[in-house]
Protein backbone atom coordinates (compact mmCIF):
# COMPACT_ATOMS: atom_id res chain seq x y z
CA UNK A 1 0.00 0.00 0.00
CA UNK A 2 1.82 2.93 -1.32
CA UNK A 3 0.57 6.65 -1.38
CA UNK A 4 1.96 9.95 -2.63
CA UNK A 5 1.08 12.75 -1.57
CA UNK A 6 1.85 16.35 0.33
CA UNK A 7 2.54 16.84 3.85
CA UNK A 8 0.81 19.16 6.49
CA UNK A 9 3.05 19.54 9.29
CA UNK A 10 1.66 20.26 13.10
CA UNK A 11 3.56 20.04 16.40
CA UNK A 12 4.24 18.52 18.98
CA UNK A 13 1.37 17.42 22.10
CA UNK A 14 -1.87 18.12 19.08
CA UNK A 15 -4.59 16.91 21.36
CA UNK A 16 -8.14 15.21 20.16
CA UNK A 17 -9.63 18.84 21.00
CA UNK A 18 -7.54 20.39 18.43
CA UNK A 19 -8.03 17.58 15.88
CA UNK A 20 -11.62 17.45 16.42
CA UNK A 21 -12.65 20.27 18.71
CA UNK A 22 -15.50 19.41 21.25
CA UNK A 23 -18.45 21.33 20.40
CA UNK A 24 -18.60 19.04 17.27
CA UNK A 25 -19.07 15.46 19.13
CA UNK A 26 -22.73 15.66 18.58
CA UNK A 27 -21.65 15.30 14.34
CA UNK A 28 -22.56 11.39 13.23
CA UNK A 29 -22.35 11.99 9.49
CA UNK A 30 -18.49 10.98 8.32
CA UNK A 31 -18.35 13.88 5.91
CA UNK A 32 -19.69 16.75 8.37
CA UNK A 33 -17.35 15.29 10.33
CA UNK A 34 -14.42 15.33 8.38
CA UNK A 35 -15.02 19.32 7.62
CA UNK A 36 -13.36 20.04 11.22
CA UNK A 37 -10.73 17.79 11.33
CA UNK A 38 -7.52 19.49 12.43
CA UNK A 39 -9.93 22.92 13.24
CA UNK A 40 -8.41 23.72 16.55
CA UNK A 41 -4.63 23.47 15.47
CA UNK A 42 -3.39 26.90 14.37
CA UNK A 43 -2.73 25.79 10.64
CA UNK A 44 -6.64 24.49 11.02
CA UNK A 45 -8.72 26.88 8.20
CA UNK A 46 -5.56 26.61 5.71
CA UNK A 47 -5.84 22.98 6.21
CA UNK A 48 -9.29 22.48 6.14
CA UNK A 49 -9.65 24.80 2.74
CA UNK A 50 -6.87 22.93 1.16
CA UNK A 51 -6.50 19.60 2.01
CA UNK A 52 -6.44 16.96 -0.95
CA UNK A 53 -7.18 13.65 -1.02
CA UNK A 54 -3.96 11.54 -0.69
CA UNK A 55 -2.49 14.27 1.20
CA UNK A 56 -0.18 13.41 4.62
CA UNK A 57 -0.05 14.56 7.75
CA UNK A 58 3.33 14.97 9.95
CA UNK A 59 3.49 15.64 13.25
CA UNK A 60 6.11 15.84 16.73
CA UNK A 61 5.47 13.72 19.48
CA UNK A 62 2.69 12.51 21.38
CA UNK A 63 -0.12 12.86 18.38
CA UNK A 64 -3.36 12.54 19.76
CA UNK A 65 -2.98 12.75 23.02
CA UNK A 66 -6.48 13.62 25.32
CA UNK A 67 -9.99 12.12 25.12
CA UNK A 68 -10.73 8.68 23.87
CA UNK A 69 -12.88 10.20 20.76
CA UNK A 70 -12.86 8.14 17.68
CA UNK A 71 -14.04 11.34 15.42
CA UNK A 72 -10.76 11.95 15.58
CA UNK A 73 -9.35 9.22 13.45
CA UNK A 74 -12.81 9.36 11.56
CA UNK A 75 -12.61 13.55 10.90
CA UNK A 76 -9.03 12.61 9.67
CA UNK A 77 -9.98 9.88 7.55
CA UNK A 78 -12.75 11.52 6.11
CA UNK A 79 -10.37 14.38 4.66
CA UNK A 80 -8.60 11.78 2.31
CA UNK A 81 -5.62 11.86 4.39
CA UNK A 82 -3.83 8.50 3.24
CA UNK A 83 -1.71 8.65 6.54
CA UNK A 84 -0.32 9.92 9.53
CA UNK A 85 3.25 9.83 10.87
CA UNK A 86 4.12 11.04 13.98
CA UNK A 87 7.11 10.55 16.35
CA UNK A 88 5.01 9.31 18.44
CA UNK A 89 1.28 8.56 19.09
CA UNK A 90 -1.12 8.74 22.06
CA UNK A 91 -2.33 5.49 22.70
CA UNK A 92 -5.94 5.12 22.03
CA UNK A 93 -5.18 7.27 19.02
CA UNK A 94 -2.95 4.61 17.91
CA UNK A 95 -6.07 2.41 18.77
CA UNK A 96 -8.68 4.46 17.31
CA UNK A 97 -6.43 4.92 14.15
CA UNK A 98 -5.97 0.99 14.05
CA UNK A 99 -10.31 0.70 14.82
CA UNK A 100 -11.31 3.24 11.94
CA UNK A 101 -9.08 2.05 9.10
CA UNK A 102 -6.44 5.58 9.43
CA UNK A 103 -2.80 4.21 8.33
CA UNK A 104 -0.23 5.43 11.05
CA UNK A 105 3.58 5.76 11.05
CA UNK A 106 6.27 6.31 13.79
CA UNK A 107 9.10 8.17 12.77
CA UNK A 108 11.47 9.20 15.11
CA UNK A 109 13.03 11.76 12.53
CA UNK A 110 9.40 13.34 11.59
CA UNK A 111 11.04 16.75 12.73
CA UNK A 112 12.92 16.53 9.75
CA UNK A 113 9.92 16.57 7.13
CA UNK A 114 8.75 20.55 6.45
CA UNK A 115 5.37 21.33 5.18
CA UNK A 116 4.43 20.64 1.78
CA UNK A 117 6.96 18.34 1.10
CA UNK A 118 5.89 15.83 -0.99
CA UNK A 119 6.49 11.81 0.27
CA UNK A 120 6.14 8.62 -0.58
CA UNK A 121 5.02 6.09 1.76
CA UNK A 122 4.80 2.56 1.88
CA UNK A 123 2.19 1.65 4.62
CA UNK A 124 2.84 -1.31 5.39
CA UNK A 125 7.21 -1.06 5.52
CA UNK A 126 7.22 2.00 7.16
CA UNK A 127 9.50 3.50 4.01
CA UNK A 128 9.49 6.87 3.55
CA UNK A 129 11.13 8.95 0.53
CA UNK A 130 10.79 12.79 0.48
CA UNK A 131 11.02 13.09 -2.63
CA UNK A 132 11.47 18.00 -2.19
CA UNK A 133 14.06 16.54 -0.09
CA UNK A 134 15.48 13.78 -1.45
CA UNK A 135 15.82 11.57 1.73
CA UNK A 136 14.54 8.32 3.04
CA UNK A 137 13.62 7.11 6.05
CA UNK A 138 12.52 3.55 7.87
CA UNK A 139 9.09 4.15 10.04
CA UNK A 140 7.70 2.07 12.29
CA UNK A 141 4.43 0.92 10.46
CA UNK A 142 1.67 -0.86 12.11
CA UNK A 143 2.21 -4.26 13.20
CA UNK A 144 0.81 -7.52 10.85
CA UNK A 145 -2.13 -8.01 13.77
CA UNK A 146 -2.98 -4.51 13.32
CA UNK A 147 -2.62 -4.43 9.21
CA UNK A 148 -5.67 -7.27 9.19
CA UNK A 149 -7.82 -5.30 11.37
CA UNK A 150 -7.50 -2.63 9.01
CA UNK A 151 -7.45 -3.85 5.98
CA UNK A 152 -10.87 -5.95 7.04
CA UNK A 153 -12.36 -2.22 7.65
CA UNK A 154 -12.06 -1.57 10.82
CA UNK A 155 -12.24 -3.82 14.56
CA UNK A 156 -16.26 -4.69 14.15
CA UNK A 157 -15.64 -5.70 10.03
CA UNK A 158 -12.44 -7.70 11.65
CA UNK A 159 -14.80 -9.43 14.70
CA UNK A 160 -17.54 -10.02 11.81
CA UNK A 161 -15.11 -11.59 9.28
CA UNK A 162 -13.88 -13.81 11.87
CA UNK A 163 -17.25 -14.64 13.35
CA UNK A 164 -18.25 -15.61 9.91
CA UNK A 165 -15.31 -17.65 8.94
CA UNK A 166 -13.68 -15.15 6.88
CA UNK A 167 -10.47 -14.89 8.38
CA UNK B 1 8.47 -10.73 33.55
CA UNK B 2 6.94 -7.03 34.42
CA UNK B 3 3.48 -7.71 36.33
CA UNK B 4 2.00 -6.27 32.96
CA UNK B 5 3.92 -8.67 30.89
CA UNK B 6 2.93 -11.53 33.15
CA UNK B 7 -1.12 -10.73 33.09
CA UNK B 8 -0.59 -10.55 29.27
CA UNK B 9 1.19 -13.97 29.64
CA UNK B 10 -0.82 -15.78 31.56
CA UNK B 11 -4.29 -14.80 29.75
CA UNK B 12 -2.41 -16.04 26.62
CA UNK B 13 -2.00 -19.24 27.73
CA UNK B 14 1.00 -19.02 29.39
CA UNK B 15 2.74 -18.05 26.20
CA UNK B 16 6.19 -16.12 27.45
CA UNK B 17 5.46 -11.99 26.21
CA UNK B 18 7.53 -9.32 25.92
CA UNK B 19 7.06 -5.69 25.07
CA UNK B 20 6.20 -4.97 21.63
CA UNK B 21 4.44 -8.36 20.96
CA UNK B 22 1.20 -7.80 19.41
CA UNK B 23 -1.49 -10.62 21.19
CA UNK B 24 -4.78 -10.97 21.64
CA UNK B 25 -6.26 -11.70 25.15
CA UNK B 26 -9.42 -12.85 26.53
CA UNK B 27 -10.94 -9.76 28.71
CA UNK B 28 -12.44 -10.18 32.37
CA UNK B 29 -14.69 -7.57 32.12
CA UNK B 30 -16.03 -4.87 30.00
CA UNK B 31 -17.31 -1.73 31.43
CA UNK B 32 -19.12 1.44 30.34
CA UNK B 33 -20.50 4.11 31.60
CA UNK B 34 -23.36 6.80 31.25
CA UNK B 35 -20.34 9.32 29.43
CA UNK B 36 -19.53 6.88 26.75
CA UNK B 37 -21.68 3.99 26.74
CA UNK B 38 -24.48 5.05 24.58
CA UNK B 39 -22.29 5.50 21.59
CA UNK B 40 -20.87 1.70 22.78
CA UNK B 41 -24.80 0.78 22.78
CA UNK B 42 -25.22 3.10 19.33
CA UNK B 43 -22.02 1.06 17.71
CA UNK B 44 -23.10 -2.28 18.57
CA UNK B 45 -26.66 -2.51 17.92
CA UNK B 46 -25.07 -1.07 14.61
CA UNK B 47 -23.02 -3.81 13.88
CA UNK B 48 -23.98 -6.75 15.76
CA UNK B 49 -28.26 -5.66 16.23
CA UNK B 50 -29.62 -7.93 19.26
CA UNK B 51 -26.83 -10.35 19.25
CA UNK B 52 -26.32 -11.65 23.01
CA UNK B 53 -22.93 -9.96 24.71
CA UNK B 54 -20.45 -12.28 24.95
CA UNK B 55 -21.06 -13.24 28.89
CA UNK B 56 -23.62 -11.11 30.16
CA UNK B 57 -22.20 -11.44 33.78
CA UNK B 58 -18.89 -9.81 32.41
CA UNK B 59 -20.57 -6.28 30.93
CA UNK B 60 -21.10 -4.11 33.33
CA UNK B 61 -22.95 -0.18 32.55
CA UNK B 62 -22.22 2.09 35.89
CA UNK B 63 -23.69 5.56 36.10
CA UNK B 64 -21.16 8.06 37.69
CA UNK B 65 -21.16 10.93 35.84
CA UNK B 66 -23.92 13.06 35.48
CA UNK B 67 -26.07 11.33 37.94
CA UNK B 68 -28.92 11.75 38.79
CA UNK B 69 -29.90 12.92 34.89
CA UNK B 70 -29.82 16.73 35.15
CA UNK B 71 -31.37 17.87 31.52
CA UNK B 72 -33.65 15.90 28.54
CA UNK B 73 -30.49 14.70 26.07
CA UNK B 74 -28.83 12.91 29.74
CA UNK B 75 -31.81 11.54 30.79
CA UNK B 76 -32.33 9.67 26.84
CA UNK B 77 -29.22 8.49 27.23
CA UNK B 78 -29.48 7.06 30.39
CA UNK B 79 -32.56 5.20 28.99
CA UNK B 80 -30.74 3.70 26.35
CA UNK B 81 -28.16 1.97 28.56
CA UNK B 82 -30.86 0.99 30.66
CA UNK B 83 -32.80 -0.69 27.82
CA UNK B 84 -29.93 -2.54 26.60
CA UNK B 85 -29.48 -3.63 30.10
CA UNK B 86 -32.27 -5.04 30.48
CA UNK B 87 -32.23 -6.54 27.08
CA UNK B 88 -29.39 -7.92 27.50
CA UNK B 89 -28.72 -9.17 31.33
CA UNK B 90 -25.62 -7.14 31.81
CA UNK B 91 -24.78 -6.04 35.19
CA UNK B 92 -25.90 -2.02 36.00
CA UNK B 93 -25.36 -0.12 38.59
CA UNK B 94 -27.41 3.09 38.62
CA UNK B 95 -27.40 6.24 39.41
CA UNK B 96 -26.96 5.38 43.54
CA UNK B 97 -24.40 3.87 43.31
CA UNK B 98 -20.90 5.80 42.41
CA UNK B 99 -17.90 6.38 40.41
CA UNK B 100 -17.62 2.68 38.40
CA UNK B 101 -13.88 1.38 39.00
CA UNK B 102 -14.96 1.79 42.70
CA UNK B 103 -17.95 -0.02 42.34
CA UNK B 104 -16.44 -2.77 40.56
CA UNK B 105 -14.06 -3.23 42.83
CA UNK B 106 -16.44 -3.14 46.09
CA UNK B 107 -18.76 -5.76 43.74
CA UNK B 108 -16.34 -7.84 43.70
CA UNK B 109 -16.30 -7.88 39.67
CA UNK B 110 -12.12 -7.11 39.52
CA UNK B 111 -9.31 -8.75 41.15
CA UNK B 112 -5.88 -8.85 40.56
CA UNK B 113 -4.72 -11.20 37.19
CA UNK B 114 -8.08 -9.36 35.33
CA UNK B 115 -7.96 -7.60 32.23
CA UNK B 116 -10.54 -5.02 32.67
CA UNK B 117 -11.65 -2.47 29.99
CA UNK B 118 -14.01 0.10 30.10
CA UNK B 119 -15.09 4.13 28.62
CA UNK B 120 -13.06 6.19 31.25
CA UNK B 121 -9.77 6.98 30.73
CA UNK B 122 -9.28 6.27 34.62
CA UNK B 123 -10.09 2.70 34.21
CA UNK B 124 -6.17 1.81 35.30
CA UNK B 125 -6.46 3.08 38.62
CA UNK B 126 -7.25 -0.83 39.06
CA UNK B 127 -4.30 -1.15 38.97
CA UNK B 128 -3.76 -0.67 42.23
CA UNK B 129 -5.12 -4.02 42.67
CA UNK B 130 -3.20 -5.88 40.42
CA UNK B 131 -5.82 -5.87 37.80
CA UNK B 132 -4.67 -4.27 34.15
CA UNK B 133 -7.58 -1.66 33.73
CA UNK B 134 -7.64 0.27 30.37
CA UNK B 135 -9.83 3.29 28.96
CA UNK B 136 -10.93 2.52 25.58
CA UNK B 137 -12.37 3.92 22.55
CA UNK B 138 -16.33 3.15 21.56
CA UNK B 139 -14.96 0.80 18.73
CA UNK B 140 -12.96 -1.07 20.74
CA UNK B 141 -15.46 -1.61 23.65
CA UNK B 142 -18.33 -2.75 21.28
CA UNK B 143 -15.81 -4.93 19.89
CA UNK B 144 -14.34 -6.04 23.40
CA UNK B 145 -18.24 -6.67 24.56
CA UNK B 146 -18.66 -8.87 21.03
CA UNK B 147 -15.90 -11.10 21.38
CA UNK B 148 -14.58 -11.14 25.36
CA UNK B 149 -11.31 -10.51 23.86
CA UNK B 150 -9.13 -8.07 22.23
CA UNK B 151 -5.91 -7.01 20.66
CA UNK B 152 -2.87 -5.44 22.89
CA UNK B 153 0.59 -4.43 21.95
CA UNK B 154 2.47 -5.36 25.37
CA UNK B 155 4.05 -2.35 26.75
CA UNK B 156 7.40 -1.64 28.08
CA UNK B 157 7.18 -1.28 31.58
CA UNK B 158 8.67 2.01 33.90
CA UNK B 159 9.65 1.35 37.78
CA UNK B 160 9.34 4.11 39.81
CA UNK B 161 10.75 3.22 43.36
CA UNK B 162 9.34 5.84 46.12
CA UNK B 163 11.21 5.42 49.49
CA UNK B 164 11.56 7.14 52.87
CA UNK B 165 9.16 8.27 55.51
CA UNK B 166 6.40 10.91 54.61
CA UNK B 167 6.04 13.60 57.49
CA UNK B 168 2.85 14.98 58.40
CA UNK B 169 0.02 15.88 56.09
CA UNK B 170 2.04 14.56 52.91
CA UNK B 171 -0.04 12.18 51.53
CA UNK B 172 -0.31 9.69 48.43
CA UNK B 173 -1.58 12.77 46.60
CA UNK B 174 1.63 14.84 47.03
CA UNK B 175 4.06 12.21 46.49
CA UNK B 176 2.34 10.96 42.78
CA UNK B 177 2.35 15.30 42.04
CA UNK B 178 5.75 15.42 42.96
CA UNK B 179 6.76 12.37 40.89
CA UNK B 180 4.49 13.96 37.83
CA UNK B 181 6.58 17.24 38.62
CA UNK B 182 9.28 15.44 37.24
CA UNK B 183 7.91 12.92 34.76
CA UNK B 184 5.71 15.53 33.00
CA UNK B 185 2.76 14.86 31.43
CA UNK B 186 3.96 12.47 28.97
CA UNK B 187 6.45 10.70 31.32
CA UNK B 188 5.37 7.32 30.81
CA UNK B 189 3.66 7.84 27.33
CA UNK B 190 2.37 4.11 26.47
CA UNK B 191 3.95 2.57 28.85
CA UNK B 192 2.66 0.53 32.45
CA UNK B 193 4.24 1.86 35.34
CA UNK B 194 5.35 -0.06 38.85
CA UNK B 195 5.74 1.51 41.53
CA UNK B 196 7.83 -0.19 44.13
CA UNK B 197 9.88 0.73 47.56
CA UNK B 198 9.34 0.84 50.95
CA UNK B 199 7.35 4.05 51.20
CA UNK B 200 4.78 2.47 48.78
CA UNK B 201 4.92 -1.33 49.90
CA UNK B 202 3.00 0.28 52.96
CA UNK B 203 0.36 2.22 50.86
CA UNK B 204 -3.43 1.76 52.13
CA UNK B 205 -5.93 0.30 49.20
CA UNK B 206 -6.99 4.13 49.71
CA UNK B 207 -3.60 5.44 48.38
CA UNK B 208 -2.80 3.00 45.73
CA UNK B 209 -6.00 4.04 44.24
CA UNK B 210 -4.37 7.54 44.32
CA UNK B 211 -1.30 6.68 43.05
CA UNK B 212 -2.81 4.25 40.00
CA UNK B 213 -5.48 7.07 39.10
CA UNK B 214 -2.29 9.33 38.09
CA UNK B 215 -0.68 7.36 35.48
CA UNK B 216 -3.31 8.24 33.38
CA UNK B 217 -1.93 12.14 33.92
CA UNK B 218 1.79 11.15 32.91
CA UNK B 219 0.05 9.27 29.31
CA UNK B 220 0.75 5.93 31.39
CA UNK B 221 -1.56 2.51 30.14
CA UNK B 222 -1.68 1.50 34.12
CA UNK B 223 0.31 1.63 37.28
CA UNK B 224 0.46 -1.42 39.40
CA UNK B 225 2.10 -2.47 42.87
CA UNK B 226 3.07 -5.37 44.33
CA UNK B 227 -0.53 -6.95 45.72
CA UNK B 228 -0.05 -6.26 49.43
CA UNK B 229 -2.18 -8.58 52.54
CA UNK B 230 -5.10 -5.68 52.74
CA UNK B 231 -5.80 -5.28 48.78
CA UNK B 232 -6.27 -9.69 49.28
CA UNK B 233 -8.04 -9.34 52.17
CA UNK B 234 -10.41 -6.59 50.37
CA UNK B 235 -11.11 -8.42 47.36
CA UNK B 236 -11.69 -11.91 49.28
CA UNK B 237 -14.10 -9.61 51.23
CA UNK B 238 -15.69 -9.39 48.21
CA UNK B 239 -15.95 -12.66 46.59
CA UNK B 240 -15.88 -16.14 46.42
CA UNK B 241 -13.98 -16.67 43.47
CA UNK B 242 -10.01 -17.92 44.27
CA UNK B 243 -7.80 -15.05 44.50
CA UNK B 244 -3.74 -14.55 44.11
CA UNK B 245 -1.50 -11.64 44.68
CA UNK B 246 1.16 -11.00 42.22
CA UNK B 247 4.48 -9.33 41.93
CA UNK B 248 7.12 -8.88 39.33
CA UNK B 249 9.89 -11.35 38.76
CA UNK B 250 13.55 -10.48 40.38
CA UNK B 251 15.03 -10.22 37.05
CA UNK B 252 12.17 -8.26 35.24
CA UNK B 253 13.07 -6.41 32.75
CA UNK B 254 12.14 -2.60 32.48
CA UNK B 255 12.49 -0.12 30.49
CA UNK B 256 13.56 2.94 32.69
CA UNK B 257 13.66 3.15 36.60
CA UNK B 258 13.30 6.62 38.64
CA UNK B 259 14.27 6.39 42.58
CA UNK B 260 12.19 9.71 44.80
CA UNK B 261 12.99 9.82 48.17
CA UNK B 262 10.27 11.32 50.05
CA UNK B 263 11.55 11.93 53.71
CA UNK B 264 12.17 16.19 53.41
CA UNK B 265 8.61 16.17 51.01
CA UNK B 266 6.53 19.12 51.62
CA UNK B 267 2.78 19.43 50.74
CA UNK B 268 2.43 19.58 46.77
CA UNK B 269 0.10 21.19 44.69
CA UNK B 270 -0.51 21.77 40.67
CA UNK B 271 -1.14 24.64 39.29
CA UNK B 272 -3.29 25.86 36.28
CA UNK B 273 -3.54 24.31 33.65
CA UNK B 274 -1.52 20.86 33.91
CA UNK B 275 -1.15 18.23 36.31
CA UNK B 276 2.58 18.49 35.87
CA UNK B 277 2.74 22.13 36.69
CA UNK B 278 4.06 21.31 40.46
CA UNK B 279 5.20 23.17 43.66
CA UNK B 280 5.16 23.38 46.85
CA UNK B 281 1.61 24.36 48.60
CA UNK B 282 3.70 27.04 50.92
CA UNK B 283 5.04 28.44 47.13
CA UNK B 284 1.16 29.34 46.19
CA UNK B 285 -0.05 30.26 49.77
CA UNK B 286 -2.27 33.17 50.27
CA UNK B 287 -4.04 32.53 46.83
CA UNK B 288 -7.87 33.25 46.97
CA UNK B 289 -10.02 30.52 46.09
CA UNK B 290 -13.43 30.69 45.22
CA UNK B 291 -14.41 26.81 45.94
CA UNK B 292 -13.05 23.40 47.14
CA UNK B 293 -13.73 19.82 45.77
CA UNK B 294 -12.72 16.96 47.77
CA UNK B 295 -13.95 13.72 46.01
CA UNK B 296 -13.13 12.13 42.51
CA UNK B 297 -11.75 8.65 41.44
CA UNK B 298 -8.74 9.51 42.74
CA UNK B 299 -9.31 10.92 46.30
CA UNK B 300 -13.07 10.33 46.93
CA UNK B 301 -12.47 6.72 49.41
CA UNK B 302 -13.31 6.77 52.71
CA UNK B 303 -9.84 7.50 53.99
CA UNK B 304 -9.42 10.42 51.99
CA UNK B 305 -12.88 12.65 53.57
CA UNK B 306 -11.76 11.29 57.24
CA UNK B 307 -8.47 13.09 56.56
CA UNK B 308 -10.41 16.27 55.21
CA UNK B 309 -12.67 15.97 58.67
CA UNK B 310 -9.93 15.47 60.82
CA UNK B 311 -8.67 19.43 59.56
CA UNK B 312 -12.08 20.49 60.05
CA UNK B 313 -13.20 18.99 62.28
CA UNK B 314 -15.49 21.70 63.66
CA UNK B 315 -14.21 24.86 62.56
CA UNK B 316 -16.45 26.33 59.88
CA UNK B 317 -15.00 27.08 56.38
CA UNK B 318 -13.99 30.62 54.84
CA UNK B 319 -17.19 33.03 54.00
CA UNK B 320 -15.63 33.57 50.87
CA UNK B 321 -15.43 30.15 49.90
CA UNK B 322 -17.46 26.74 48.83
CA UNK B 323 -16.76 23.59 50.01
CA UNK B 324 -18.23 20.64 47.67
CA UNK B 325 -17.94 16.93 49.45
CA UNK B 326 -18.74 13.93 47.32
CA UNK B 327 -18.23 10.30 48.48
CA UNK B 328 -16.56 7.94 45.39
CA UNK B 329 -19.45 5.65 46.03
CA UNK B 330 -22.78 4.80 48.49
CA UNK B 331 -20.89 2.30 50.84
CA UNK B 332 -18.38 4.77 51.39
CA UNK B 333 -21.24 7.62 51.80
CA UNK B 334 -23.05 5.02 54.43
CA UNK B 335 -19.48 4.47 56.06
CA UNK B 336 -18.98 8.38 56.20
CA UNK B 337 -22.51 8.39 58.01
CA UNK B 338 -21.40 6.28 60.45
CA UNK B 339 -18.58 7.78 61.40
CA UNK B 340 -20.55 11.29 61.78
CA UNK B 341 -17.93 12.62 58.89
CA UNK B 342 -21.55 13.97 57.04
CA UNK B 343 -22.84 15.64 60.45
CA UNK B 344 -19.15 17.49 60.86
CA UNK B 345 -19.42 18.22 56.92
CA UNK B 346 -22.63 19.96 57.16
CA UNK B 347 -21.67 21.66 60.49
CA UNK B 348 -18.17 23.23 58.29
CA UNK B 349 -20.58 24.49 56.22
CA UNK B 350 -20.02 22.12 53.14
CA UNK B 351 -22.80 21.24 50.54
CA UNK B 352 -22.36 16.92 50.52
CA UNK B 353 -23.54 15.70 47.23
CA UNK B 354 -24.52 11.99 45.91
CA UNK B 355 -21.63 9.59 45.10
CA UNK B 356 -20.02 10.40 41.56
CA UNK B 357 -17.24 11.40 39.59
CA UNK B 358 -18.87 15.07 40.53
CA UNK B 359 -16.21 18.06 39.37
CA UNK B 360 -14.72 16.05 37.02
CA UNK B 361 -15.78 17.79 34.21
CA UNK B 362 -18.73 20.23 33.33
CA UNK B 363 -21.87 17.86 33.99
CA UNK B 364 -22.00 18.53 37.86
CA UNK B 365 -22.96 20.85 39.71
CA UNK B 366 -20.81 23.48 41.01
CA UNK B 367 -19.13 24.34 37.70
CA UNK B 368 -16.55 27.48 37.91
CA UNK B 369 -17.24 31.51 36.45
CA UNK B 370 -14.63 32.43 34.35
CA UNK B 371 -12.27 33.48 37.02
CA UNK B 372 -12.89 31.70 39.69
CA UNK B 373 -10.37 29.45 41.38
CA UNK B 374 -10.87 25.68 42.90
CA UNK B 375 -8.76 24.05 44.64
CA UNK B 376 -9.72 20.23 43.99
CA UNK B 377 -8.33 16.71 44.89
CA UNK B 378 -9.31 15.37 41.35
CA UNK B 379 -7.04 14.48 38.81
CA UNK B 380 -6.96 16.99 36.07
CA UNK B 381 -6.64 20.48 35.64
CA UNK B 382 -7.16 21.30 31.89
CA UNK B 383 -7.81 24.55 31.17
CA UNK B 384 -11.52 25.15 30.63
CA UNK B 385 -12.62 21.42 32.12
CA UNK B 386 -14.48 22.65 34.76
CA UNK B 387 -15.61 26.67 33.44
CA UNK B 388 -14.10 28.45 30.71
CA UNK B 389 -11.42 30.89 32.10
CA UNK B 390 -11.66 29.35 35.75
CA UNK B 391 -8.63 28.20 36.97
CA UNK B 392 -8.36 24.79 39.19
CA UNK B 393 -5.25 23.61 41.36
CA UNK B 394 -5.02 20.15 42.49
CA UNK B 395 -4.27 19.19 45.98
CA UNK B 396 -4.68 16.37 48.56
CA UNK B 397 -8.05 16.27 50.46
CA UNK B 398 -5.80 17.51 53.69
CA UNK B 399 -4.38 20.52 51.70
CA UNK B 400 -8.14 21.12 50.05
CA UNK B 401 -9.52 21.26 53.66
CA UNK B 402 -7.06 23.53 55.16
CA UNK B 403 -7.39 25.88 52.12
CA UNK B 404 -11.78 25.79 52.65
CA UNK B 405 -10.86 26.77 56.55
CA UNK B 406 -9.18 29.87 55.33
CA UNK B 407 -10.26 30.60 51.97
CA UNK B 408 -7.03 31.11 50.67
CA UNK B 409 -4.47 28.18 49.65
CA UNK B 410 -2.86 27.20 52.45
CA UNK B 411 -0.37 24.11 53.66
CA UNK B 412 -2.33 21.86 56.17
CA UNK B 413 0.19 22.12 58.89
CA UNK B 414 -0.70 26.07 59.13
CA UNK B 415 -4.14 24.99 60.45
Amino acid sequence: MTVKGRVWKFKDDIDTDQIYPGKYLPLTDKNEMAKHAMEGTEIGAEFLKDVKKGDIIVAGKNFGCGSSREHATVAIKGTGVSVVIARSFARIFHRNAVNTGLPIIELKEADEIAQSDILEVNCETGEIKNITQDRAYKGIPLSSLEMDIMKAGGLLEYLKKEELGGL
Amino acid sequence: MTIIEKIFSRKTGGKKVKPGDYIWVDLSLVAMRDFGGPNVIQEYIRAFGDHPVFDKKRVAVTFDLHIPARNEKVAVNQKTLRDFVKQQGVHLFDVNTGIGQHILLENGLVKPWDIVIGTDSHMNLLGAVGAAGFGMGTTDVAGAMYKGRLWFRVPETIKIVVKGNAGEYVTAKDIILYILKRLKTDGALNRAVEFTGDAVERMTLAERITMSSMVTEMSGEVGFFETSAEVLDFIRSRTDEPISGLKADPDAGYEKAYEFVIDDLKPQIACPHSPDNVTEVEKKSGVKVNQVFIGSCTNGRFEDLKAAADILKGRRINKGVRLIIVPATAEVAAQAVEAGLYESFLKSGAVVTNPGCALCTTGHPGILAPGEVMVSTSNRNFIGKLGKGAEVYLASPVTAAATALTGVITPPGEI
